[in-house]
């Protein structure tokens, strides 16, 4: 019986594991294909740890929602925003102070960027707050 | 050498004096005819739907060699589970691309959805078995981001596209929107 019962537990545990949060599942979803699991992106795909170091520059916050892969997925305002709060908590280091609403996302997002990567550099640049 | 010579001729002697040749003809005759037929009979087509194939899915949607695998709802490219390897592994030869194209499918098993990772090998010439294209919940081109008609080889070592496979990620909160 008591075999059974550890077996069972086994076949529990070996069950695929259910995303944690709306948050985590639309980061899977929207992000992960080319950002991959872990955010580490690719060649072509820049890393999401590369966050951390804009993290303390003014227009950082607005840029992250701005770039093409945020604002233009298919989410609306509010789980866009709840997916922002997460992903900056997880690769810029610490939770956007204070956290994006749906209205500040939506505002971001009619403002897409004409030139991402020279937007960044334009950032990188800048001193700290 | 002898001994064993003199052995199986014995053998074959008695079985010749014991068994008549039209007798053993009919007989083997019999099963080869009788064992094609079988699964022609709708016994055997009713037993194939009820057997556990992968994943606790009965039937074709069970067996991740064919299109109806539930797991291919949103693959568009040949199933490496034809090519040499298997739905989670690369062919001999084939490197995983580390982009991929990402989907939910629903598990007629348990009624869950998935989150489906379709990650493409890459590395030698496109396997050109069992194309696969079911593309559910994919969009037009000026969807970009729910378009799946990529090269997702794009990140990998090299662009050679073979085959795809249907990787398992994690249980989805809700099926995707688009669908």
């Amino acid at each position: 019986m008591s075999r059974l019962l550890a077996l069972t537990g086994f076949l529990l545990l070996a069950q695929p594991a259910s995303a944690e949060s709306y948050e985590e599942h639309d980061y899977l979803l929207n992000c992960s294909g080319c950002h991959r699991m872990d955010g580490t992106g690719s060649k072509t795909v820049p890393s999401l740890l590369a966050m951390r170091e804009l993290s303390a520059k003014p227009g950082a916050r607005q840029y992250w929602v701005q770039v093409p892969g945020a604002a233009q997925a298919p989410l609306s305002d509010a789980r866009l925003a709840g997916l922002m709060n997460w992903l900056v908590a997880r690769f810029a280091g610490k939770p956007p102070e204070p956290a994006y609403t749906a209205e500040e996302v939506g505002q971001l997002r009619g403002s897409p960027l004409r030139d991402p990567v020279a937007r960044r550099n334009e950032i990188r640049r800048a001193a700290s707050r | 050498m002898s001994r064993l010579d003199r052995w199986f001729e014995g053998m074959t002697r008695q079985t010749a004096r014991r068994v008549s040749r039209r007798n053993w003809l009919s007989r083997f005759g019999g099963v080869l005819v009788g064992g094609a037929a079988l699964p022609l009979l709708p016994v055997a087509r009713a037993a194939e739907k009820h057997t556990l194939g992968e994943d606790g899915v009965k039937g074709r949607e069970g067996d991740p060699t064919r299109c109806e695998y539930w797991r291919h709802c949103a693959i568009d490219g040949f199933l490496c589970s034809c090519c040499g390897g298997s739905h989670t592994a690369c062919p001999p030869g084939t490197a995983m691309s580390p982009v991929t194209w990402i989907g939910t499918c629903r598990n007629p098993a348990d009624g869950k959805d998935y989150i489906i990772s379709y990650n493409d090998c890459c590395g030698k010439t496109f396997c050109g078995r069992c194309m696969c294209n079911r593309n559910e919940g994919e969009r037009p081109l000026y969807h970009w981001y729910r378009n799946n008609d990529i090269n997702w080889c794009g990140g990998a070592a090299t662009q050679t596209y073979s085959c795809s496979t249907a990787v398992v990620v994690k249980v989805a909160k809700e099926a995707q929107p688009e669908k």
